[in-house]
């Protein structure tokens, strides 16, 4: 059986590489309703979710054919809290390639009342793997 | 003989090889699971597998014999 480890990087997957995403703080979005606490305030869990998706962003055009990135370890600072209407602008930099390991920086500022803040930040760990392979895989038990 | 170890905890997802097959230098002979990915573990020499001391299943520590090469 080939290892596959060889065949995920993609050409130009190197450090460097960013992305960014925004979204607008909705009830959908606040701990109470996610359930991660009782206020409505961005929750740390749509912060974390909002920091995967631009490091998957980041290295995703990247990446050879049939090759997905998949979460394997996070922290998260969230400093500050964002409202109801805030706009969130995440953006993610891949700060480390080690083998099919990638490591990636994340700074979270949002506009609350005109004015530019840092909400949060962190680091997000990811896996390059083939994705039929991986859910499959995934739907055995496995 | 050649004594191949885990080099990391992980889960045994697929066993390859069977006891007293012959094998070559690279040959897979189980694959572990660990952080989502797969993680295949090779022969690192030429000859019969005369011991494999694991099943799919398994969950290795970091230095847990795998399988023998003589």
């Amino acid at each position: 059986m080939p290892s596959s480890s060889e065949a995920t990087r993609g050409p130009g997957l190197s450090v460097g590489l960013r992305a960014s995403v925004q979204a607008t703080v909705t009830e959908a979005d606040t701990a109470e309703a996610m359930g991660s606490g009782d206020v409505p305030v961005l929750a740390t869990p749509r912060l974390l979710a909002l920091a995967e998706a631009a490091s998957s962003a980041a290295v995703a055009p990247q990446l050879a054919d049939g090759f997905t990135t998949v979460g394997t370890s996070a922290s998260v600072e969230h400093r500050r809290a964002s409202p109801l209407g805030a706009e969130v602008v995440v953006e993610a930099e891949l700060t480390e390639v080690d083998g099919r390991r990638l490591v990636f920086g994340f700074i979270a500022r949002a506009q609350n009342t005109g004015e530019d803040v840092v909400v949060g930040a962190g680091t997000v760990e990811r896996v390059m793997l083939d994705r039929e392979r991986f859910i499959a895989r995934a739907q055995a038990g496995g | 003989m050649t004594e191949v170890r885990a080099e990391m905890v992980a889960n045994v997802w697929q066993v390859v090889a069977s006891e007293g097959d012959q094998v070559a230098d690279g040959d897979t002979l189980v694959v572990l699971e660990s952080m989502k990915m797969e993680i295949p573990v090779l022969a690192e020499g030429a000859g019969t597998l005369t011991k494999l001391a694991v099943a799919e299943g398994d969950v290795v520590q970091e230095g847990d014999l795998i399988a023998i090469i003589e």
